[in-house]
């Protein structure tokens, strides 16, 4: 059995933080595993580039992403998981939620290198857009040029779900806090997916995030 | 205070700009349950929908009046506070939120509304427990996401207990009875009756004797085409069991 080198990295990308974007580039080699969990708060405009070069049999990686984009906020993610070598995993989640004026790009290209096998990539983009002009827009683009691959994906932009909003406000509970119930069940998975010793302190940011973008 | 509880009159109310309601008028007193029959697409499900305050649901004529005020100023949170209960024909599911934060959620706005401190988290529990025993639910469901995955029977049950949980004034039964199999009709009836108080009220719609056997209701009526066309006694739902509802 190989062994697997593990490594997990976290991103809070917020007004007050703006230092912690994350590497234009990772290389994952060998045997590699590598978790990504990044979180935008509202009040930054940021472009996120980044590259995942999956170069040597048996890498993984793994991104989770939520993005919260208020006001007139601009959220842009340019990602590119590159599959170079044989038996390569990647999964991505992107989840964003809009609301204010603030629009969010999601551009996501996969690339799987002829002469590799065994590859399986899946990809998710998630939006949910809290006013009428927030504007989400989701590109995935694939580009497989081998034989023996699985890869998925996903994208959707919608807005908060009007049959739940209905059943929870018939059970009395308001509108605005129904609506911060659904926007933090959408944000779960991302915030989950976080490692214990900082889950908490992003959640809790995450929902007063929530609840501000909601009183916009 | 007031005899009458809820009072319907001249209502009329659409949906998508089509007619489904056309002119009801229904009093309930306190302490009455009332049986709404009729055939499928008569406006049964409508009805309860503007009573609970659904969106989209137009009263274009007519008024109701609930313990005194005027309903339909109402939000359908504000409803639920005033003590009205809808348990859904087809309840939601909601994937993210755990029926502990969804019914937490709800306890604690009931409170806000009167004034009262947020439950312990301790005393929570124990509403909780206590309410769910009332149904039989397992514990586990706590846990469970709102309706996710959850069998027809168990919807229905866990409908039931939101309504133990929440103590309404008037509950509005949208055929709480079907999909449940002999033993849960009896534990959810039995629920319901154990609810029941003298101030309470309670419109039950199902298309079955069977469910009246067990809630046994005081006044009976069948709406048909938006219109109620009979009302009477539990000897109305003899008559429809054996005749259907041709002849009203
Ligand atoms: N959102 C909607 N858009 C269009 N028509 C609707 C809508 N909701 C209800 N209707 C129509 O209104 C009529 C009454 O429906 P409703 O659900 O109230 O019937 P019901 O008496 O509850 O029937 P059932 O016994 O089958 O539950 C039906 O013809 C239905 O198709
Ligand atoms: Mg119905």
């Amino acid at each position: 059995m190989r062994d697997m080198t593990s490594s997990e990295k976290v991103f809070v990308i917020g007004p007050d933080q703006i230092s912690a974007l994350p590497p234009e580039r990772f290389s994952v080699g060998t045997g590699e595993e590598l978790r990504v969990v990044l979180v935008v708060l509202p009040g930054v405009s940021p472009v996120i580039p980044m590259t995942f070069d999956l170069v040597g049999e048996g890498a993984s990686v793994r991104v989770s992403a939520l993005y919260l984009a208020a006001g007139s906020g601009k959220v842009r993610f340019d990602v590119l998981m590159h599959h170079r070598a044989p038996h390569t995993t990647s999964t991505q989640l992107f989840n964003g939620i809009a609301g204010g004026e603030a629009s969010t790009v999601f551009s996501g290209r996969i690339i799987i290198d002829e002469g590799t096998f065994g590859i399986d990539a899946g990809q998710e983009n998630h939006n949910i857009l809290v006013s009428d002009r927030a504007r989400a827009e989701s590109d995935p683009q694939l580009e497989i040029y081998a034989d023996d691959v699985k890869c998925s994906h996903g994208a959707t932009v919608g807005r908060l779900d009007e049959q739940e909003q209905f059943y929870m406000r018939s059970r009395g509970i308001p509108e605005d806090e129904a609506r911060f119930l659904q926007l933090l069940s959408f944000a779960s998975p991302v915030l989950q997916s976080l490692p214990d010793h900082c889950r908490e302190a992003v959640s809790s940011r995450v929902s007063s995030a929530i609840r501000s973008l909601l009183a916009q | 205070m007031n005899d009458i509880l809820l009072e319907i009159k001249g209502l009329h109310a659409s949906v998508e700009g089509k007619e489904i309601l056309r002119g009801i008028d229904l009093v309930i007193r306190r302490g009455e349950i009332h049986a709404v029959m009729g055939p499928n697409g008569a406006g049964k499900s409508t009805l309860s929908a503007v009573l609970a305050g659904k969106p989209g649901y137009e009263v274009t004529s007519g008024e109701i009046v609930f313990d005194g005020k005027d309903l339909l100023e109402l939000s359908p949170e504000e409803r639920s506070w005033a003590g009205i209960f809808l348990s859904f024909q087809y309840p939601i599911e909601i994937p993210g939120v755990t029926i502990t934060n969804f019914m937490k959620a709800a306890v604690d706005a009931h409170r806000k509304a009167k004034g009262e401190e947020p439950l312990s988290a301790g005393g929570f529990l124990r509403l909780m427990k206590e309410k769910m025993a009332l149904v039989q639910m397992k514990g586990e469901f706590a846990k469970r996401d709102v309706n996710a995955g959850f069998s027809g029977g168990e919807k229905k049950r866990c409908e039931i207990f939101q309504m133990a949980m929440l103590d309404p004034v008037l509950s509005i039964l949208d055929e709480t009875d079907s999909g449940l199999d002999v033993d849960a009709l009896r534990i959810v009836s039995d629920g319901v009756n154990a609810l029941h108080t003298p101030e309470k009220s309670a419109i039950v719609i199902t298309h079955y004797k069977r469910l009246l056997d067990y809630i046994v209701p005081d006044v009976v009526h069948v709406l048909k085409a938006g219109k109620i066309v009979a009302t009477g006694g539990r000897e109305l739902v003899e008559i429809i069991e054996n005749e259907g509802y041709d002849k009203f």
